[in-house]
């Protein structure tokens, strides 16, 4: 396993600088209700804004309405996005994943239909992984796919799909074909949200907010143009895609607006020494998960697959989102409620709230353990 | 950048030198004569302070001795002691040299060119050939030093059994004013830079050992790296160890633009935390063989947690840290974070 040291060249420096410009401006603290992390608002018109600027699709190819630019690229205008709290949920999931995972698997006609929408923070999308029974255990799951005349059958369910109650289109891991060996005769399908036959069914999260849901296919019917890379290669797939989905600043940022707004509006002058001590703890944990975080977006810039690298980064900077929050509720003395008008305490009730799905989504802790010590095998 | 070459030279060195035996032996004896001979017979010890050579050689230096425990005064001869003798114009030397790190109990004064009063946790004291301190005297800073000879020594040492003698002083010492920047603030950040990269080194060779060793002890009819209980350890240790590596490369690179001192405060802060976290999870993973004498896990593990409370513990980095990135306010703290010293003040 290996974490080269890295630091942002001037070029990537005055990225950063025009993106927290960009906010100051468009997005002034006050006039928007800041959210945690890739957890916050979604807001289709500031994601047009933003990709108006070129920091939506901005990793993917020019020619497709992308920017050409790096891993690193992104990582920086993301960063700053994540923690001004801006409303990223339109365009997060296919920004950060799809998009990518399209422009190497796709087809020609693929990429020429799906990225520029993508690019342009129109076209949305949700992530159609789990299953009711297969969870951790993805390659058991049983939604299925059958051969017709012109394309395929969708039959099954799917979980915990955000935002299919208004995203466009999720990639459906299917099963296409029984093999020997499970991990064979999977494939990957773009789906429209809008299909006949999919039904979409919310399930409240715990916090009250609506935007959790199960897909229900049925003989839903996928053309054969709209099967991402190819047939049976699903599983090696979806795996670079959780590449994607693992080791980036979202990793280690959810509860980053707890503490800046704890600072806001509950330092005291002077601060105190537990306060003091806590708020030298966590700047010194972002910093270097930020370092660890970067090292691995400059492997992914190195076509590298740095996927042991991003489970070890995202098991510990999600403890820590957790920890660091924890670390707050103890030097305040207040009964956390959402309806607060203050936004810090509004912040620390949601975080209290959503915290345990930090370290579920995107892959439990504990597959991501298992992931991090086949890669550190001797 | 470090010098490959330098680091695979000092990597051979003292993975000849630094047997099993031979740290036990150091730790009975109080020195370790063959250990220090190779590694000063090829320079390690004042890289930074030769010609062509730098600071981050040097530290990349003190990460390979504190990978294989080396039990010699490498930090305080070159970095720290040789450095003060450095920027003050005095004469270097050859032998190996002590710093008074500069507790607050010390009573170390300079009257004229003589210096007395009692300084304790010196390492290797007895063993050195001179020692140096940096003594403030009406309102400035000079840089005294004295024959190791001249000097009473009580042996003391620490959670390693590495020297931290008890020094009394009452004798005439070469004495010259310390430069602008050299005081007891800029020793204590370079100090703790050195127990950075030695923790560093410490932490990486702990998780190869807890890997390597849960990969061959069987229980159960397997290697019992691979229970899922096992495993979590070992990847606790890795994130430890890749975590303090990053801050280490980050601090050493920050210090030798300027004092990199937000980049310091946070890596041994970091460190220190990483001195519990990954250490009992390396015991853990270990079991019982972990606490004996006879295996190496203990070489690095005292080392942990003896270094840990050298210049600065967790409570005095994290307030010191948390105070200045307080100052920056709301709207600077991410700045602070990304920009580390550049942009705020610790």
């Amino acid at each position: 396993m290996r974490f080269e040291p890295t630091e942002l060249t001037d070029a990537e420096l005055a990225l950063q600088e025009e993106v927290r410009e960009f906010l100051a401006t468009e997005l002034p603290r006050g006039t928007f209700r800041p959210g945690l992390g890739m957890g916050a608002d979604r807001d289709p018109t500031f994601s047009r804004k933003l990709a108006a600027r070129g920091w939506v699709g901005m990793a993917l190819p020019r020619r497709y309405g992308g920017g050409d630019r790096t891993a690193v690229e992104r990582f920086v205008v993301v960063e700053e996005l994540l923690r001004w709290g801006a409303p990223v949920g339109h365009h997060w999931v296919a920004d950060r994943q799809t998009g990518p995972v399209i422009n190497r698997f796709g087809t020609e006609a693929q990429k020429e239909r799906f990225l520029p929408p993508i690019c342009a923070g129109e076209l949305s999308f949700s992530i159609g992984m789990s299953e009711p029974d297969s969870g951790s255990d993805l390659a058991s799951l049983k939604t299925r796919a059958t051969r017709v005349e012109g394309g395929w059958l969708l039959n099954g369910t799917k979980v915990w799909t955000s935002g299919a109650h208004v995203n466009d289109w999720f990639i459906v891991l299917a099963r296409t074909s029984d093999e020997a060996d499970r991990h064979e005769g999977l494939s990957q399908l773009l789906v429209n949200l809008r299909s006949s036959g999919l039904r979409v069914n919310p399930i409240p999260f715990l916090d009250g907010t609506a935007h959790f849901n199960e897909v229900v296919l049925t003989d839903v019917f996928v053309p054969d143009e709209l099967v991402l890379g190819q047939v049976g290669m699903g599983w090696a797939q979806n795996t670079s895609e959780l590449a994607y989905e693992r080791g980036g600043p979202e990793r280690w940022l959810s509860t980053y607006l707890v503490v800046e707004y704890f600072v806001r509006e509950h330092a005291g002058d002077p601060m105190g020494e537990r306060a003091e001590a806590l708020l030298g703890e966590a700047a010194a944990q972002w910093w270097a998960l930020r370092q660890l975080s970067l090292s691995v977006a400059r492997q992914i810039d190195r076509s590298e697959s740095p996927a042991a690298e991003s489970a070890l980064v995202k098991e510990m900077g999600t403890r820590f989102e957790q920890d660091v929050l924890n670390g707050v509720r103890r030097l305040v003395d207040l009964e956390p409620s959402l309806e607060s008008t203050s936004t810090f305490e509004r912040l620390l009730s949601s975080a209290t709230l959503t915290a345990p799905s930090f370290t579920i989504r995107g892959g439990t802790s504990e597959i991501l353990r298992s992931v991090a010590a086949r890669g550190l095998r001797p | 950048m470090t010098d490959p070459l330098l680091v695979e030279a000092a990597e051979r060195v003292f993975a000849d030198t630094c047997t099993h035996d031979a740290i036990q032996a150091a730790e009975q004896e109080g020195w370790a004569a063959g250990i220090w001979a190779r590694a000063a017979d090829v320079g390690l010890p004042w890289i930074a302070l030769e010609q062509g050579g730098s600071l981050v050689d040097a530290l990349a230096v003190l990460r390979v001795a504190g990978r294989h425990a080396a039990p010699i005064p490498l930090a305080e001869t070159g970095v720290l002691a040789g450095w003060l003798l450095f920027e003050s114009g005095l004469r270097v030397g050859e032998g190996p040299l002590t710093v008074v790190p500069g507790r607050p109990e010390d009573t170390v004064r300079i009257v004229g060119d003589r210096i007395s009063g009692t300084a304790h946790r010196v390492p290797w004291a007895r063993a050195a050939e001179r020692v140096v301190a940096l003594v403030e005297t009406a309102g400035t800073w000079k840089i005294a030093v004295v024959p190791g000879a001249d000097v009473a020594i009580e042996t003391r040492s620490n959670l390693a059994g590495e020297p931290r003698d008890t020094v009394t002083f009452d004798v005439p010492a070469q004495v010259a004013p310390a430069p602008p920047g050299v005081d007891a603030a800029a020793l204590l950040y370079r100090g703790a830079l050195t127990r950075v990269m030695l923790m560093a080194g410490a932490l990486e060779r702990m998780s190869r050992l807890t890997i390597d060793y849960t990969n061959e002890r069987v229980q159960f009819g397997r290697p019992v790296g691979r229970f899922q209980a096992v495993q979590q350890h070992l990847v606790q240790g890795a994130q430890e160890a890749v975590l303090v590596g990053i801050a280490a490369d980050g601090a050493a690179r920050a210090a030798s633009r300027g004092q990199g001192r937000f980049e310091v405060a946070a890596a041994k802060l970091l460190a220190n935390r990483a001195a519990y976290t990954a250490t009992r999870a390396a015991h853990q993973a270990h079991g019982a063989m972990g606490m004996t004498q006879e295996y190496a896990l203990h070489h690095l593990s005292r080392r942990l947690w003896a270094w840990r409370s050298e210049y600065g513990d967790d409570l005095f980095w994290s307030v010191r840290l948390g105070d200045a990135v307080a100052r920056a306010g709301p709207d600077g703290l991410y700045p602070a974070i990304t920009g580390g010293s550049a942009v705020v003040d610790v």
